[in-house]
């Protein structure tokens, strides 16, 4: 299995290299005095303080912000003097329907991309593993990257320009004597829409952690495969999917992580388009109470829920990768 | 209390017809009751409010004092901005010397295009020589100012010391928390007659200064707008072109119009999102309305509001609306002539000439005349008195505040000063140049250094001098005197409420419904639901809030 941790390679395999390490060897240093374990360890923990302190400084002390969901709070008044107010927030968020139809929806478009966008950077770069010639793997690297740079403003614009109601193949279906497209303000293919701005931005970007997992993969395997008269689809089958099998479950997990993030700019700026019986997700709802309205309290709560549910997500994926032998994003030893 | 009834502010306040706001003010000077909670919060030293932070008196206001330097050709009717067919050749100084002290002040401003340099600037260079004082500016972004405001504000220590605040940028619980707390309430030294120190600053109309006055004190130094915001507005060029002469009295021949000029094989469409226009037609009031019982009802509860979305939905339907009007930028299309009939600010009038005459000369939009819907008289309520305006960071050393009240005075100078001009065109021979008709043609520095800026802080009665656009000055003038003829004050017209906080949220759903029943998404029956909820969600106690508000007086 060396092959798949080396898989792990570029910033997933950091958290996950880090967290394995320090754990694996408590058992057999439990007996061992602290003080003498901090001696042995000191330039570990020296090595791994910036990290700590970096995580402290700006993910541990804002999370105590999260207290705002307990008060009716207020920027100018402070977390010292505003009023708490106990699960009062909590029992609004769930009593109001925009919140629960912004849950629906972000649900809704995490499972559809879940399915339908999540393989697609997995189907390019086997594709683009089988290109031989060096050269026209990399220009096509280049290209299928360069949405990744694009702003959202930029892309929807640019779907706008190409299939908007008076984009260029609308015009050209009106020079043609047919109907004109729709799915840029059409609120029921909307789903299939932002999903197709995901993959036409993102999906390119995603192929590279894929890429180098496959790259780790032995050529002799494939060799001797070839040799014992196994075809593409066999190879496939059995060396290239079980190489990238520990991959695609720790990025499902990551991807689960930030599920409930389903593009703020995308769809705020698409919102008056569809309406926002489509398009409101939990994200764009908790900006409009807390910061277009002020009601931070409750917008706190709103987004702590998001919080939880991700959480929960991670676990549950989690500890289903375990039941699959995969090592997952952590592992007690 | 004190009542005053002899005071002048009320007396020179201008005058409308049915106007609740004199109603409230008269009542409330002669009878000068004060509210339970004023009464119970014990020394206010100046004015009184009520629950809402509305003052019941108007002492607090400063007195005004009217200035006219030059003659306007067409004179303001009923609240318009006065127009100008030239600019004086002969200009006044208002100010004698210099009144600064040499002091050094920060000030924040949005700003809506390329932020000129601050070091190295002749223009500001010349207009700090002017003030005797030096004004830093930290120019903001106008698209992004609230939350670069809202930024700063949370952090009142690093505030410059004069900050613009544009009314639609004014964040939640802005006038309870923020303005007492971060602001310098400047009643003192500005209110009754202790405003004439500074003429230019008694020349500006009490209702601005009543709409900058918080909870009984005055905390704004305002930029004062004209009555009348918006107009519909149709490419005139473009009409011209078809052979179409528009004659549009009723809501109907409009959408008529639309549907006449709409071709999308040559991507030419009738109509924007024309949901101000709607409301324009349909005399849809900004907020309340008091009803024949003399109860209120909110504009969403109103036969008017429903008419509105109606005829709204029924543009959608007619296929004259552009189809990319949600995502793409109406200004852009308007330019393009992709859209021949917009909605939008009066300002954008003189804005659009500026953008698009130095490369199309005959490019040309003009406004319908005011119509109602139903082809009777259109109702205009009037805008706020002003939508811009700017405090001065609290401090102990009057000195700085009476130092900056002297720069207020000399950027509030009025058309046909030496101040307005320096400030609007900048140093003759650095920022413009003599033309053969005498008007100043900007130079290619102007287009660098000189940005709006001053005005976001503080400015004389709004005029209309843009004499460089042919035709402008009297079109607009002659659009914005019929218009305002037609003018009303909506119930607590230029007043500032705040609203108890937990109500912000509650007409959300509507900006929503608003846009899904005029794009046929929802029907108006939906309307009826919206507003129950609505009511249920607070919409109620919101209603006795105002209407507690209202028996006040």
């Amino acid at each position: 299995m060396s092959t798949t941790t080396e898989a792990k390679a570029p910033e997933p395999a950091g958290v996950a290299a880090s967290t394995s390490s320090t754990r694996k060897p408590r058992p057999a240093v439990r007996k061992i005095k602290l003080s003498t374990r901090l001696k042995r360890d000191r330039s570990m923990l020296l090595m791994t303080l910036p990290a700590v302190l970096l995580l402290v400084v700006f993910a541990y002390i804002p999370m105590m912000g999260n207290v705002i969901a307990w008060q009716k709070f207020s920027p100018y008044t402070g977390f010292f003097f505003s009023p708490w107010v106990g699960w009062e927030n909590f029992v609004r968020v769930f009593s109001n329907p925009q919140f629960l139809n912004a849950v629906e929806n972000t649900l809704f478009i995490t499972l559809f991309q879940i399915v339908f966008y999540f393989p697609v950077p997995i189907v390019l770069a086997l594709l683009l593993n089988s290109v031989l010639s060096p050269r026209l793997k990399t220009s096509i690297q280049a290209i299928v990257y360069l949405p990744h740079f694009f702003s959202w403003v930029l892309v929807i614009t640019i779907f706008q320009q190409m299939f908007g109601g008076a984009g260029l193949i609308s015009q050209a279906l009106r020079a043609a004597g047919r109907e004109p497209l729709t799915i840029m303000s059409n609120p029921d293919t909307f789903l299939v829409l932002v999903t197709s701005q995901a993959i036409w931005k993102d999906a390119g970007w995603g192929i590279i952690i894929f890429l180098a997992a496959l790259s780790t993969v032995d050529p002799s395997q494939y060799e001797a495969a070839a040799v014992d008269g196994a075809g593409k689809w066999r190879r496939m089958w059995h060396i290239t999917l079980p190489a990238l099998r520990p991959v695609i479950i720790l990025l499902l997990i990551l991807r689960l992580g930030d599920a409930l993030t389903v593009g703020f700019e995308q769809l705020y700026l698409q919102r008056d388009a569809v309406g926002a019986a489509r398009s409101e997700v939990i994200d764009t709802y908790v900006y409009f109470q807390g910061v277009q309205y002020g009601d931070w309290g409750f917008a706190a709560a709103a987004g702590l829920m998001k919080g939880v549910v991700s959480l929960a997500l991670v676990l549950g994926a989690n500890k289903l990768a375990h039941v699959f032998g995969e090592a997952g994003v952590y592992k007690k030893s | 209390m004190k009542t005053s009834p002899d005071r002048q502010p009320l007396t020179q306040a201008p005058i409308h017809r049915r106007s609740f706001l004199g109603m409230l003010a008269a009542g409330a000077a002669v009878i000068g009751v004060p509210s339970l909670l004023s009464a119970c919060g014990g020394t206010a030293s100046t004015g009184s409010s009520n629950a809402g932070g509305v003052a019941l008196t108007s002492d607090h206001l400063p007195t005004y004092v009217p200035i006219t330097y030059v003659e306007p050709d067409y004179p303001s009717v009923n609240g318009s901005v006065p127009g100008f067919e030239t600019i004086p050749t002969e200009l006044v100084q208002s100010i004698k010397a210099p009144p600064g002290k040499g002091s050094s002040f920060t000030a924040m401003t949005p700003l809506w295009g390329t932020p000129p340099p601050t070091s190295g600037n002749a223009y500001y260079a010349a207009v700090d020589e002017m003030l005797g004082s030096t004004l830093k500016f930290q120019i903001a972004d106008g698209n992004e100012y609230g939350t670069v405001l809202a930024t700063a504000l949370a952090a009142p220590k690093d505030l410059p010391d004069w900050v613009s605040v544009p009314t639609w940028n004014i964040p939640p619980r802005f006038a309870t928390e923020v303005v007492p707390n971060v602001f310098q309430d400047i009643t003192q030294y500005v209110s009754g007659d202790k405003i004439k120190k500074w003429p230019n600053l008694a020349n500006i109309p009490t209702a601005a200064w009543k709409y900058s006055s918080f909870d009984g004190k005055v905390y704004g130094l305002p930029f004062p707008t004209g009555v009348i915001n918006d107009a519909i507005f149709y490419r005139d060029d473009v009409l011209t072109g078809l052979g179409i002469t528009p004659d549009v009295t009723n809501g109907q021949d409009l959408i008529d119009l639309m549907v006449e000029v709409t071709d999308p094989a040559t991507k030419r469409y009738g109509a924007h999102d024309m949901w101000t226009a709607a409301t324009i037609i349909h005399g849809v009031v900004p907020k309340w309305k008091v009803g024949d019982d003399g109860q209120l009802l909110h504009r969403v509860e109103t036969e008017e509001y429903r008419a509105a979305l109606e005829w709204n939905a029924a543009v959608f339907a007619s296929g004259a609306v552009h189809p990319d009007v949600d995502n793409t930028w109406a200004k852009q299309l308007f330019w393009d002539g992709e859209v021949v009939i917009l909605n939008d600010g009066i300002g954008s009038w003189h804005e659009n000439l500026a953008q698009m005459l130095s490369t199309n000369p005959t490019w040309s939009q003009k406004p319908f005349a005011p119509f109602g819907a139903d082809g009777g008289e259109p109702t205009y309520f009037k805008g706020n008195p002003c939508n811009i305006f700017s405090f001065l960071k609290k401090t102990d050393d009057e000195d700085r505040i009476l130092e900056l009240l002297d720069l207020a005075n000399v950027i509030a100078a009025p058309f046909g000063t030496v101040e307005f001009d320096l400030i609007a065109n900048g140093v003759e021979g650095v920022h413009y140049e003599r033309g053969a008709d005498g008007l100043p043609v900007p130079t290619d520095l102007a287009k660098t250094e000189l940005q709006p800026t001053y005005m976001f802080l503080v400015d004389g009665p709004e005029t209309n001098a843009r004499v460089q656009y042919p035709g402008f000055v009297k079109a607009s003038s002659e659009f914005s005197q019929l218009a305002a003829g037609y003018a009303e004050e909506p119930v607590f017209w230029g007043l500032q409420i705040s609203e108890p906080d937990q109500y912000a949220s509650i007409g959300q759903p509507f900006e929503d419904l608003e846009k899904d029943i005029s794009r046929g998404r929802k029907s108006i029956t939906d309307l009826d639901a919206a507003v129950a909820t609505w009511k249920s969600a607070g919409g109620d106690e919101l209603r006795g809030f105002y209407q507690h508000l209202l028996d006040e007086s």
